[in-house]
């Protein structure tokens, strides 16, 4: 008895430490490198003390200890923010009542911490395999929750937990789907953790870099029919400044990008619902003109939408689009779109010669697309380094460039030809499964191109087309020359199988995520209002499903009734004593073949007649006491019975 | 009502107003079988951390507009649910019996045995007697709590007795938070039982001495009786129980050196009133258990009532009753 308290307490210890190393796995973004290594400290060190089987530390010393890190914690409060440092305290707090934990009713706040960081584990990770194993871990502290409160050396009742959980799924679903969502109550700190995307700045080098990144950066589901590629432009960045080698994005935009436009003139011909994966950044994407969009996301007035705060966990909203060009706004914007760097004469040389021969702008965009083309440019993932004046080296000397070179280069030559042009950033088509019926986005879909001022209107303009049009029309697979591609996929990721289980695993993360992580106020209206529609179909159903059960046990009960009139002692005699009794002649009463059974076997005399006597007692005199002592002599003496019948079997 | 906190008054109040509604609920019955109608359900203090965790969780979920978390958030919501059901589940149906009188000497615990019997598992049961009456200290209301952590078919509880007499027995408080701890099922049960308390035995026969010289006799052979460690082949029949029963590491026999053909003999209680009564039952409780220890034939003489002479356990049970009740 004392040893399997004991163990149980081991196991018990050990289970809370396994969760909270998985805890500390998960919330390990939220955390510094020094953190995590106190930490796993402190929990390998209780490792430790469960297999030597030490005691437990002083609360005196945990308290100290605890104190001390606390307040590092604190001194490091600006640097980690206020989200992380509440991660930090909860767990070092869960981690110090492990560490002196003595008693089995101390793990009760234990267990409670651990319920409260379990969930923030969700602020951190919404994919579904994680949520899966997060789940998991919850299962455990559950588990150790039942044990604080059970006895020591009982086993799971697996028919009473299966029950439990048949309650407990309807009820939980109901509660989800049904219970009021509201709007957030007041602003929360965020996770800090570093953004993921396009950047605000565009070097030469940044898109190559991205696009070796294989996870995804949104889904989109069209309403209507999925849009050829070309029209695929996904907007995301508007840079407008160049110092003679890297684009950025105007202050102005950055701030300005909080007003909605209300321009409902322009005619939607799209609509489609963007699921879009945490970024940490507000910028979020849209085709063209978006002209409405779901009450979560803003329109800024030159076509771009954002969230209200970074984008911490997957976002779901609905966009519907012009396939026009975006409108000019104001007069800044087209000044702010014609200043030029200092550097790069060759290119400057090149832009008056072109504005010269063609004097509009469009048939100079015309011209430039038909020089890449024409020209021996090369498209490519790895391009060589560029000197101080890139522009120059890029487009009269090395000729091979990414998206990002064409871009920025074709850019240039039509602020210095005088027309307005900007880089856009964003992607560019994206990856169509069609049984599922969604398009994903990945960041290796990162793309770069030009808008330039056409009366009025931003033109969109994209020189890779020219270069490598199969980029567009396909993907960059198909753009990029053998080598090259294998830079895009690591070894293991070309297996087939491999390849096949990601895709499938995507496509349940993309259920997932419209169903679970989607499912808004929206939805649950949008379900309310089916229900009411379909209230009597499912008030008939339900109805009909009770009258069907009713009828079902009704039944049941009549024919249990009519079949089974044999009295309970009786049973109970011939549950124990079957196949004595089947040795009975019909003709003679249970009792009468008992007492010669007890002659014949002297050895079993005494309880054969014991036997006896409480079975005619219960079943004549309708005893019930005399029947739970049938009951208890029954049970309580197998072995005896079991030498009866081997008795009987051998004689 | 001396020297008694706010907080001891309140609840004795309390007590009394539950006493009268449970004993209308639930009259003192023989054999009681928990049912809806005597359950109770609250939650525990555990439980309540466990509704501010759930609205933590709502919170946090909502503000982060998280799903996640409101889905962890009502999967606890619907576990603490389900436990209302589990934790009636647990204590419903099980069947409580007394079928002995308990009998003790005053100032003694006194241990009844309640019989259970039980069609499922019922686990983690608390069992205990209810006794707010003694209101000596607070230690003495509650009475030491039983822990059945498996299904039992008897429950050994304890009762406080601090007067002679004959008492009906308190009600039964059965709790269980079994499985999670966040409900707390209990019931308050009335079985139609008594309990004995005797007086204590006491050997100080100063209050006889001066009335009457009818025990000199009896004096005489205590005299002749001393007490001595136990050793191998003693009879079990001189065992000291009482000491046993206080120290059950070195047990104590009587040494008797009066004679076999001992004469049959009266224990006699005058006729007396307070606590010289009460001093006089206390020297006859003595003088019965050593005559029935001793084996000889003995008889008992109140004031309003006189047992004949017998001897065996069940003739001392009246004799002492007849005491408790005088």
């Amino acid at each position: 008895m004392l040893t399997q308290q004991k163990l149980k307490q081991k196991n018990l210890l050990l289970s809370w430490a396994a969760i909270q190393f998985s805890l500390l796995l998960l919330l390990q973004q939220a955390f510094a490198g020094w953190v995590i290594a106190i930490f796993a400290l402190l929990l390998l060190y209780r490792l430790l003390s469960v297999f030597k089987a030490k005691a437990a530390i002083s609360l005196k010393l945990v308290n100290l200890l605890a104190g001390i890190i606390a307040i590092t914690f604190f001194l490091q409060l600006q640097q980690a923010g206020v989200l992380h440092f509440m991660l930090q305290i909860l767990l070092l707090a869960a981690t110090a009542r492990l560490l002196a934990l003595q008693h089995l009713y101390e793990a009760r706040q234990l267990v409670w911490v651990h319920y409260f960081l379990i969930a923030c584990c969700f602020i951190l990770h919404q994919d579904m395999l994680i949520a899966v194993f997060i789940l998991l871990v919850f299962a455990v502290n559950l588990y150790s929750h039942y044990r604080l409160f059970s006895p020591s050396v009982s086993q799971v009742n697996w028919l009473q937990t299966g029950r439990s959980i048949l309650i407990i799924l309807p009820l939980w679903l109901a509660m989800f789907l049904l219970f009021p969502r509201l709007p957030p109550f007041w602003q929360i700190p965020n996770a800090n953790i570093a953004s993921t995307g396009l950047s605000d700045t565009l070097d030469p080098g940044s898109i190559e870099q991205l696009v070796q990144d294989d996870s995804l950066a949104f889904r989109v589901e069209f309403d209507g029919a999925l849009p050829p590629r070309q029209q695929l432009y996904w907007r995301a960045r508007l840079y407008e400044d160049f110092d003679g080698r890297r684009w950025q994005v105007n202050a102005l935009r950055k701030n300005a990008s909080r007003q909605r436009a209300a321009d409902t003139t322009a005619d939607s011909s799209l609509s489609y619902r963007i699921i879009a994966e945490a970024s940490q950044q507000t910028g979020l994407f849209a085709l063209a003109t978006p002209v409405t969009s779901s009450s979560n996301v803003f329109i800024s007035p030159s076509g771009l939408l954002s969230s209200n705060k970074p984008v911490s966990q997957r976002l779901s909203y609905q966009v519907s689009s012009s396939l026009t060009p975006v409108v000019l706004v104001s007069e800044q914007e087209q000044q702010l779109n014609l200043r030029t760097a200092p550097g790069n004469p060759q290119t400057q040389q090149f832009a008056y010669q072109l504005k010269q021969q063609y004097p509009q702008s469009h048939e100079l965009v015309q011209a430039l697309a038909e020089h890449f083309r024409q020209q021996a440019f090369y498209y490519s993932l790895t391009p060589p380094p560029l000197g101080r004046n890139s522009i120059d080296a890029f487009l009269f000397d090395s000729r091979i460039g990414f998206c990002s070179h064409y871009a920025s280069a074709s850019a240039v030559i039509l602020r210095h030809a005088g027309i307005a042009a900007r880089v856009v950033g964003g992607y560019q088509g994206g990856n169509w499964h069609p049984q599922q019926g969604y398009l994903a986005v990945r960041q290796r879909e990162a793309h770069a191109w030009v808008e330039y001022l056409h009366n009025g209107v931003w033109q969109p303009f994209d020189p890779t087309a020219a270069v490598a049009p199969e980029r567009i029309l396909n993907s960059l697979d198909s753009a990029l020359p053998e080598d090259q591609r294998a830079l895009l996929d690591p070894g293991w990721r070309q297996l087939a199988l491999l390849q096949n289980v990601r895709q499938q695993l995507m496509h349940l993360d993309y259920y997932w995520s419209v169903w679970v992580l989607g499912f808004d106020d929206t939805s649950q209206r949008q379900l309310w209002r089916n229900l009411y529609r379909h209230l009597p179909v499912i008030g008939y159903s339900v109805a009909a499903l009770f009258v069907l059960v009713m009828l079902l046990l009704l039944y049941f009960r009549v024919r249990q009734n009519r079949t089974d009139n044999t009295p309970e002692a009786t049973k109970q005699l011939y549950r124990y004593l079957g196949k004595m009794l089947a040795a009975k002649p019909p003709s003679l009463p249970v009792s009468a073949f008992l007492l010669q059974c007890a002659k014949r076997y002297p050895a079993h005399d005494i309880y054969l007649k014991q036997l006896t006597e409480l079975y005619e007692q219960a079943l004549y005199k309708e005893d019930t006491e005399a029947l739970n002592q049938l009951k208890q002599l029954l049970k309580c003496h197998k072995a005896e019975l079991g030498r009866l019948r081997r008795a009987i079997k051998n004689a | 009502m001396p020297n008694l906190t706010l907080k001891q008054r309140l609840y004795q109040r309390y007590w009394q107003l539950l006493s009268r509604y449970l004993n209308k609920r639930q009259p003192a019955a023989d054999k009681v079988r928990l049912v809806q109608k005597l359950i109770f359900i609250l939650p525990t203090r555990y439980g309540w951390w466990f509704v501010l965790l759930i609205t933590l969780l709502y919170l946090l979920g909502t503000n982060y507009q998280n799903n996640l978390i409101l889905l962890l958030c009502y999967l606890l919501l619907s576990v603490f649910l389900v436990n209302i059901v589990l934790a009636y589940q647990n204590i419903s149906g099980l069947t409580l019996q007394c079928k002995q009188a308990a009998e003790g000497f005053a100032g003694e615990v006194i241990t009844a045995v309640v019989n259970l019997s039980n069609d499922k598992k019922h686990l983690m049961l608390n069992m205990n007697f209810v006794q707010p009456d003694n209101t000596k200290n607070t230690d003495a209301r509650q009475n030491e709590t039983v822990l059945l952590s498996q299904p039992a078919t008897t429950a050994t509880l304890n009762l406080n007795g601090t007067k002679r007499g004959k008492y009906a027995l308190p009600r039964i408080k059965i709790t269980s938070q079994y499985p999670f701890g966040l409900w707390r099922a209990w019931s308050y049960v009335a079985l139609a039982q008594h309990y004995w308390v005797y007086p204590t035995p006491d050997a100080d026969k100063s209050v006889l001495n001066s009335l009457s010289n009818d025990a000199s006799q009896q004096a005489k052979t205590d005299a002749g009786e001393t007490l001595s460690p136990y050793r191998a082949g003693d009879s079990v029949r001189h065992m000291v129980w009482k000491r046993l029963a206080r120290d059950p590491a070195n047990p104590v026999v009587r040494q008797q050196h009066f004679s076999a053909q001992a004469e049959p003999s009266w224990v006699v209680v005058p006729q007396l009133s307070g606590d010289a009564l009460e001093r006089a039952l206390r020297y006859a409780c003595q003088q019965l258990l050593q005559l029935e220890q001793s084996g000889s034939s003995y008889g008992l003489k109140l004031p309003a009532l006189t047992l004949p002479q017998a001897k065996g356990p069940q003739h001392l049970q009246r004799c002492l009753q007849e005491l408790a009740l005088c």
